[in-house]
């Protein structure tokens, strides 16, 4: 479901929580921001996929981070148990709590926004602050080709199925298919970005000079302050951070 | 000189005046050693039909987006001739002091369509609107001014009713008015359409020729490149034959019909007597059934096999219900109906790649059912539309071969292959790489690694489609061919015509399934 | 006036002034991105050992985003103008290769997260600054769905950069060179992108290169050096894969389509692919003559 904000406001508080929640580094504002996130995403109706994404990424992380810092920790002091040259410590398990909490609460918050803004909203939005429009069109191009591709390999697996092939269990066996597969579907990519090329061509998309905007986006006085407002104290906390914690030479 | 006003005062229109003329010496691209052009000439007066025909790889593609301005001289490759737009004329030399064409002036002017009209949109608009719009955003075009285009526009091409649609969801006719009217929302005075009616159904067909006769009416030049003289080509008051990349015949209709020319150029001539209808006898009743289909019904959302996305909401009808049909050795069987029957569905059934929800399907007698379709494609040839999805090697002659080995044996393979290649007449271009080829020809090359496996069912998805001439005559020997030998061939397509011309049976795929007509 | 403006302006010395500052101008957004690349690198390589030991890296991590990001903007800011509408539009194409394949090659079973297939592809068709606009540009559409990968645009700017020269330099003219050039990328690109992984996300995103670094940081090391020493084990073998089967799918490309493109064409960039031309000229050192057809030199 998109989001009756303006995109701007919602890409300014999901990267100022993000960045906020990095500078704090306290693990129960970290835990509650990506509780709050997580809670969003569900009262937006995009919980399940929003969780689904976080799980693939946060998962591996989180293991590996366990795994890596709660037995091996070398800075450790406080030993509560030890295998050889593993040694469970607790700084281990506190680093690895912070930093599995830190990009949790980054990605939940990351995700809540990219599942719910409208990618052309968000383009169009750019494209007005003067973002170049190359990276608008590089943007949504992709998102737009990216989930067409599915249907694209279905239909080379299929077109080559029909002719006979068999994919086999064998590793080299596989790799052929990736190559048998990757053929068709790269050349066909670069022979339509050819065509579009001439097409965006002849349609203006090279000339500088100012463009306009079909699609209005609603922005109201209230987001805008709060857009100011969050990039301020995102500065401030960033600078805050910086300054207590600026390395001193030994 | 790119600011914004480059919109260029209009010439007091002079009766002789063309809208757009091409005098090209040669045209090379970048990387070729042969020219794909030499000597062709059009002059198009504005509200006119110019007809460039010719067969596949003539040079038709080439030139007109060369005129259109999508190739240029210098950027694309190497042109000798000039082009002129009204009172412009820019003459070219083949070297770096040539003139460079601005495109987005030049197609301010004159506009192209091309063959597949999903090329010519952005890809990066959501709304038919918004993509109408996409070119004048990029000139800056006040807001107000760009809607009332928009609407204008959408108007003329019949697309108002679909302005808050995804482009990406239109079907195949709404898709080419789109793109048409991409590209006359700037108000070209020439229109250059690249084969505008292929696979559009008799609907479609009748809406874009509307759009181009409103076209016509408002005084634009527009100039139509097609491998079939169909009825919209006959409306042309000129016609011009490409034939290897040069004109080899040009004047009226009429005339130029006559001359052996034409009949050279691989121009499918519709509506001449091609191969007259059931001569060919058909096989004798008695043998059994190579193909059966038993009562198969199958829909879209409810089958766990297919990954295509549902549309969300009621659960649609079956594409096919309680469906029937009989294929005998040596028999030809047309299935035809309008797009969107789901004829492709029907024909995916055929080889495995899509398992009915009910009945089954049956090949010499034995239900296919749980058989991986790799392994029921050694009996089932299945060529699809899009060609370049079934190839993949270096090589014409390594396409044809690939998977031989393993089915034959290595020197039957050998044999086999070449075999397969002289039939479809690409014997001479066994090294050439397949993307290389003509799209008639890479349509054939699929068509010859189905045959080379001597299928017992060789089914055909819109086998016409993209053809000339000497490729549907390939194709008409092939099948013929195929059934000679004893295959059985179900091919589908909307050509009502072919299917008359070709089949023993004609089907109409009709509410899901099939009755004779 | 209706003439000239349906042409381009002549390449004449009139625009030689405003196009020697533009050019300025870009180059110092290079020199910025990459000066912003290095200087974070080096910054955190020096001060990080007092850091690690007093707590997650909440400083080193801010810096670590802030640097790489940075430079990662300016990068893009100096390649975008440069790049002609064909190679923008190949930029998307490359992204969806780059998850296509790469989940395609995932399905093989092999080790390894070949996910730069397309940049490389994209970066051995249209250049070195093509292929770095390509890689970060990919990594931050990719980020929408996967927001981790999004520090390591950097990253993927070099190995684009990178893949762009070695084709420039010929690397991909013969079949053995191109592993080879991988695998030297692999090297930069996994020594860059380490403090990443180290000061922003504690450690690895997979359990397979978890375990590497723990073997190292059981043996005393630094989280950074553990980490950097992990990507020399695995980053270089994976680019070499990467780089190899760009190479592989390159050459399965025809030859009109790979002509296509001007850089190509300019930098004799494959083998054997040079026009039949007539008029052969002996071979000529690609970048003095931009014009001049390559003869045809087949692979032994």
């Amino acid at each position: 479901m998109p989001s009756t904000l303006h995109p701007l406001t919602s890409l300014t508080a999901a990267g100022c929580t993000a960045v906020i929640t990095t500078a704090a580094g306290l693990w129960p504002l970290s835990v509650a921001v990506a509780l709050a996130a997580a809670l969003l995403a569900v009262g937006a109706g995009v919980g399940r996929r929003v969780l689904a994404a976080a799980v693939a990424v946060l998962v591996p992380l989180g293991l590996s981070l366990l795994m890596l810092h709660g037995l091996f920790f070398p800075e450790g002091r406080t030993v509560l148990a030890a295998w050889g040259p593993a040694r469970v410590t607790a700084e281990g398990l506190s680093f690895a709590l912070e930093a599995g909490t830190r990009t949790g609460a980054c990605v939940l918050v990351l995700l809540l926004f990219s599942f719910t803004v409208s990618a052309p909203d968000l383009v169009a939005a750019l494209a007005a602050r003067g973002l170049p429009p190359q990276v608008g069109f590089v943007l949504a191009s992709a998102l737009t080709l990216l989930p067409a591709m599915t249907g694209r390999l279905a239909a080379i697996r299929a077109a080559q199925e029909a002719r006979g092939l068999v994919v086999g269990r064998g590793l080299l066996s596989r790799l052929a298919a990736v190559r048998l597969q990757a053929v068709p579907l790269v050349l066909g990519l670069v022979e339509d970005a050819g065509v579009r090329a001439q097409a965006l061509e002849a349609r203006s998309f090279g000339t500088p000079g100012p463009r306009t905007s079909y699609r209005q986006l609603q922005d109201s006085p209230g987001q805008r302050v709060f857009r100011a407002a969050a990039v301020l104290l995102t500065a401030a906390a960033v600078a805050l951070r910086l300054i207590t914690a600026w390395p001193v030479a030994p | 000189m790119n600011d914004g006003s480059h919109a260029p005062s209009r010439q007091p229109a002079t009766a002789a005046l063309p809208a757009a003329a091409a005098r090209i010496a040669s045209f090379s691209f970048h990387g070729d050693a042969g020219q794909t052009l030499r000597n062709v000439q059009l002059s198009a007066l504005p509200g006119t039909l110019t007809a460039v025909l010719g067969g596949s790889g003539s040079g038709k593609t080439t030139f007109g987006k060369l005129l259109a301005g999508w190739l240029r001289a210098g950027h694309s490759g190497v042109l000798r001739g000039s082009l002129a737009l009204g009172a412009d004329r820019v003459e070219f030399h083949g070297n770096s002091n040539d003139p460079r064409i601005n495109p987005a002036a030049w197609s301010g002017r004159a506009g192209y369509v091309p063959q597949d009209a999903g090329a010519m949109l952005s890809s990066v608009r959501s709304t038919v609107a918004e993509e109408l719009a996409f070119g004048l955003e990029n000139r800056g075009v006040p807001r107000v001014e760009m809607i009332r285009q928009a609407a204008r526009t959408a108007e003329r091409t019949g697309l108002s009713g679909l302005m808050g649609r995804n482009p990406a969801q239109l079907s195949g006719g709404e898709l080419r008015r789109l793109a048409v009217a991409c590209a006359v929302i700037a108000e070209p005075g020439v229109l250059v359409l690249d084969e505008p009616l292929a696979s559009l159904d008799a609907a479609g067909a009748a809406q874009l020729r509307n759009l181009v006769d409103g076209l016509l009416d408002a005084g634009t030049a527009v100039v139509l490149l097609s491998q079939r003289a169909d009825a919209l080509a006959r409306s042309a008051g000129h016609w011009i034959v490409l034939d290897g990349g040069t004109v080899t015949a040009e004047g009226p209709p009429a005339e130029v019909e006559e001359g052996a020319a034409f009949s050279d150029a691989g121009i499918v001539a519709e509506g001449r007597g091609a191969a007259s209808p059931g001569t060919r006898p058909a096989p004798a009743a008695p043998a059994a059934p190579v193909l059966e289909l038993r009562g198969v019904g199958f829909g879209y959302g409810t089958t766990t096999r297919t990954t295509k996305r549902s549309a969300g909401t009621a659960r649609p009808a079956p594409v096919l219900h309680n469906l029937n049909l009989t294929v005998r050795p040596g028999e030809i069987v047309a299935v035809t109906g309008p797009n969107g029957a789901g004829k492709s569905t029907l024909l995916r059934h055929l080889n495995g790649l899509l398992q009915p929800q009910t009945g089954e399907v049956l090949l010499a007698g034995k239900s296919i059912a749980g058989i991986p379709t790799g392994r029921v494609a050694c009996t089932v040839g299945l060529l699809f539309q899009q060609p370049r999805d079934q190839l993949f090697e270096r090589t014409v002659l390594r396409e044809v071969g690939f998977g031989l080995r393993r089915l034959a044996g290595g020197e039957t393979a050998a044999g086999r292959a070449l075999e397969a290649l002289a039939a479809v007449g690409l014997a001479d271009a066994a090294q050439t790489h397949p993307a290389e080829l003509p799209s008639s020809k890479q349509r054939l090359l699929a068509l010859a690694t189905v045959l080379a496996r001597t299928p017992a069912v060789l089914a055909l998805d819109e086998p016409t489609v993209g053809l000339d001439r000497y490729g549907i005559e390939r194709l008409q020997h092939a099948v013929a061919a195929a059934a000679a030998r004893g295959a059985g061939i179900v091919l589908v397509t909307h050509d009502l015509a072919y299917a008359r011309a070709t089949a023993h049976r004609v089907l109409a795929l009709d509410g899901g399934s099939l009755r004779e007509i | 006036m209706s003439l000239q403006s349906l042409l381009l302006p002549a390449t004449g010395a009139g625009s030689a002034a405003g196009k020697t500052k533009a050019q300025r101008n870009r180059r110092l957004l290079e020199l910025g991105g990459a000066a912003a690349i290095v200087a974070t690198y080096l910054f955190l390589v020096l001060t990080q050992p007092a850091d690690i030991a007093s707590g997650p890296a909440s400083f080193a991590a801010l810096v670590a985003l802030g640097g790489f990001l940075l430079g990662a903007v300016l990068l893009i800011a100096a390649a975008l103008p440069t790049l002609p509408t064909p190679t923008l539009v190949l930029m998307p194409v490359a992204l969806v290769l780059n998850v296509v394949l790469g989940q395609l090659m995932g399905a093989t079973g092999l080790p390894f997260y070949v996910d730069a297939i397309g940049t490389v592809l994209i970066a051995v068709l249209a250049g070195p600054a093509a292929g770095a606009a390509t890689g970060a540009l990919s990594t931050i559409v990719w980020s929408f769905f996967n927001p981790t990968v999004l520090p390591f645009a950097a990253g993927a700017a070099l190995i684009g950069f990178l893949a762009g020269l070695a084709a420039r330099g010929g690397l991909f003219r013969r079949f053995y060179l191109a592993p080879v050039a991988g695998f030297v990328t692999g090297i930069l690109a996994g020594v860059v992108s380490a403090p990443i992984a180290a000061f922003v996300f504690g450690g690895t995103a997979g359990l397979g290169t978890g375990a590497v670094v723990s073997a190292f940081r059981a043996m005393g090391d630094t989280l950074l050096a553990a980490i950097t020493k992990q990507a020399l084990i695995s980053d270089p073998m994976d680019k070499a894969i990467v780089f190899a089967i760009a190479a592989l799918l390159v050459y399965a490309l025809p030859r009109r389509t790979t002509f296509q493109f001007a850089f190509v064409r300019t930098f004799r960039v494959l083998a054997g692919m040079s026009p039949a031309t007539p008029e052969s000229q002996p071979q000529t050192q690609p970048e003095s003559q931009p014009e001049s057809q390559p003869e045809t030199q087949p692979e032994a």
